[in-house]
């Protein structure tokens, strides 16, 4: 044989056949490949046809995603003959006998045809619910006995916990015993709501690969109708149109997989035998099955969604310990300072952060805010408390600390990740504290004498935004008993139930009056005198509690306060 | 929310109206991240529309910012209301942008650092 009978089916395109003449075809998405195909994934030259010594091999050009022969992966050139099926990137390609004998393949989806196709006259549509109603007024009556145990029987076993490919085999095996096709298919819809072949069952001795009509598919799936068509060879139209069904089907017979909330997909048999045409019992059989297993079907679906979301959370569960895990929930047994911290994230992991480490005579303290929620925030924040473990102890200054931290997390940050941050470092010898402000609310500082005021100095970006920056940190002395307080946003943001309330019913309303603001956090502070550092972070948090009421929390909640207690 | 857009002398002005939070940033990111990748190198973004800004929000601006530096693109901001102001002060990153009043003295600047 010196011809080559390809039935193309592009990616991008519409399917199509091609006869390879002469001694050799490039297969490609190039316009110069003797066969074209539309797809964006395959290379301009991916493979070639080459004739040998009177038999045809295929050989990959070097194409990026290679080429497959029957689903193999193509190492060398391999001859191929009629029913091979040839894969490039999402594009394939069946060899076919001469002439039109060859089953067509499906296209994917296992349909083909347009939606606007007409289909055979002798086509007979009866809506699902009459077929269900007639089912069960034949009752045990006469010839249906055995259908309705048959039905009986599915239902039981529906019963028993079941996954998807059993409750497909379950539905195809039942069939094959009542109604004897020579195929039978499962379509089911996708996420997207297309159809696709879920399962496929064959009689002995049948063998090519069916397309069914998708107008068909259609009528069944979109009007829950069921189709039976009988000895459809004879209608002329249907003859001619080969890809309505495979060539020579003489009985057909679908039903559509509906339940209470719509239609799942369909349930398809084929048959060529004169000896069993299907009749419109059949279809009534059909059509109970098929209802039945729809109510599982919906049943599989959620719990396969449940069990989904539950390792999600379970896996979200596991990130937040890590996280938790992070932050020191006891603090260095230095001397001279009296620590405390909490943070509450408002989601399962979220982007607050605090650290307090000792260095010699020296503490260092971190509380930041990465932007943005979630997992993404989580793994920064990982990132930068990491990062002042390492950077914080070996630099001379808080400022060099902070312009080292910001080089390392500006590197590579595409997605312009950045963290608000306010370091210290407080030589608990001398009071002495120098700090940075990268973009983060002021820290407060509680004066034994009484006064509460924001610590001074200028404001930087927020680490990670720029890559290089010169950080600049600002020194004072604490007086002996003097505190500070560093916290986060999601303090002085907190929402109450009112806003949200007024929020929800989309009223204007005075962004700041309905927020905990730094009044109310900086009356709370002057009530605070000669607290311990412990006591200062739970009033707060009461405070908030009280605040926010019944209100989901809206951010991340970190609270920081140190007390210098005096030289040891 | 919505994306107001408008095409002046070469230069793209984006508008974004109304609140740019954790949920709506995504939105804007991803409109912004398709003119960039559609060629856009000279951009103002006009915030007179934009009541409230989230840290989430500042982060669309930056990546703005990062993919237009000079001298492949030019980014200017304008129209800031005083709640967005506020933010982007907190942040520190008032001198990380370039920052006029209104439009139109945005796309003078944008016109003149092209003109450079």
């Amino acid at each position: 044989m010196s011809t080559l009978h390809l039935l193309v089916q592009p990616r991008d395109g519409e399917p199509f056949r091609h006869e390879v003449q002469g001694e050799a075809a490039v297969l490609g998405r190039s316009s110069k490949a003797d066969v074209v195909l539309a797809d964006r994934y395959l290379s301009r030259q991916h493979a070639r046809l080459v004739l040998r010594e009177g038999s045809w091999f295929l050989e990959d050009l070097g194409s990026r995603n290679t080429t497959f022969l029957n689903d193999r992966p193509l190492a060398q050139p391999m001859p191929v003959r009629p029913g091979d099926v040839i894969r490039l990137a999402e594009s394939r390609i069946t060899v076919t006998e001469p002439g039109g004998d060859m089953p067509s393949p499906a296209v994917g989806d296992g349909l083909t045809g347009g939606t606007d196709e007409r289909l055979p006259e002798s086509t007979i549509f009866r809506p699902a619910s009459e077929l269900l109603a007639a089912s069960v007024a034949a009752g045990e009556s006469g010839g249906l006995a055995a259908r309705m145990r048959l039905i009986n029987e599915v239902h039981r076993a529906l019963a028993a916990p079941i996954t998807l490919e059993a409750l497909l085999d379950l539905i195809l095996d039942r069939v094959f015993v009542q109604l004897q096709p020579e195929e039978g298919a499962v379509f089911l819809r996708d996420e997207k709501g297309e159809l696709k072949r879920a399962a496929i069952r064959r009689a002995r001795g049948i063998t090519g690969e069916p397309l069914y009509s998708r107008r068909l598919a259609q009528e069944v799936t979109e009007k829950g109708v069921a189709a039976l068509v009988t000895d459809a060879s004879a209608d002329e139209r249907f003859a001619k149109a080969e890809s309505i069904v495979f060539s020579g089907v003489r009985s057909l017979l679908a039903a559509p997989l509906l339940d209470s909330e719509g239609c799942l997909g369909m349930v398809v048999l084929s048959a060529k035998s004169r000896l069993h045409p299907f009749q419109e019992d059949d279809l009534e059989l059909l059509m109970a099955l098929a209802s039945a297993a729809a109510m599982r079907l919906r049943n599989i679906a959620l719990a396969e969604e449940t069990a989904r979301r539950r390792l999600l959370d379970r896996e979200l569960e596991l990130a937040r310990d890590i996280q938790m895990a992070m932050l020191p929930k006891a603090f260095p047994h230095l001397g001279g300072i009296d620590v405390s911290a909490a943070l509450r994230p408002a989601r399962t992991v979220g982007g607050d952060l605090y650290d307090v480490m000792a260095d010699g005579e020296r503490v260092w303290l971190l509380v930041g805010d990465v932007s943005g929620k979630g997992v993404g925030a989580a793994l920064f924040m990982a990132v930068t408390k990491t990062l002042f473990r390492a950077i914080a102890p070996g630099s001379a200054s808080v400022a060099e600390a902070a312009s080292r931290m910001n080089r390392e997390l500006a590197r590579d940050n595409e997605r312009a990740m950045f963290v608000t941050a306010f370091a210290a470092r407080l030589d608990v010898a001398t009071g002495e504290l120098e700090y940075v402000n990268a973009g983060h609310n002021p820290t407060y500082r509680l004066e034994a004498a009484g006064a509460v005021a924001p610590l001074p100095g200028p404001v930087d970006p927020a680490l990670g935004a720029v890559e290089v920056h010169e950080y600049r940190s600002t020194r004072l002395r604490l007086a002996r008993g003097d505190a500070v307080l560093l916290y986060t946003d999601g303090v002085i943001e907190a929402r109450s139930a009112a806003a949200e309330a007024v929020e929800t019913l989309g009223l204007a309303a005075g962004e700041a009056a309905e927020e905990f603001h730094t009044l109310r956090l900086e009356s709370y502070l002057k009530s605070c005198r000669g607290e311990t550092a412990e006591r200062i972070v739970q009033g707060l948090l009461e405070r908030l509690d009280e605040f926010v009421g019944d209100a989901p929390q809206y951010d991340d909640v970190t609270i920081l306060a140190l007390r210098w207690l005096g030289p040891r | 929310m919505e994306i107001g857009e408008e095409k002046a002398d070469g230069a793209l002005v984006i508008a974004p109206v109304g609140r740019v939070d954790s949920v709506s940033s995504g939105e804007l990111e991803r409109h912004v991240v398709a003119r960039l990748d559609a060629g856009a190198r000279r951009v103002v973004i006009d915030m007179a529309g934009v009541e409230y800004i989230s840290s989430a929000g500042l982060r669309v601006l930056l990546v703005a910012a990062k993919r237009l530096k000079p001298p492949v693109g030019a980014l200017v901001l304008c129209g800031l209301g005083p709640s967005v102001r506020t933010v982007l002060e907190l942040a520190g990153f008032t001198s990380l942008f370039t920052i006029e009043p209104a439009r139109a003295q945005a796309l003078a600047r944008i016109e003149a650092t092209s003109a450079s």
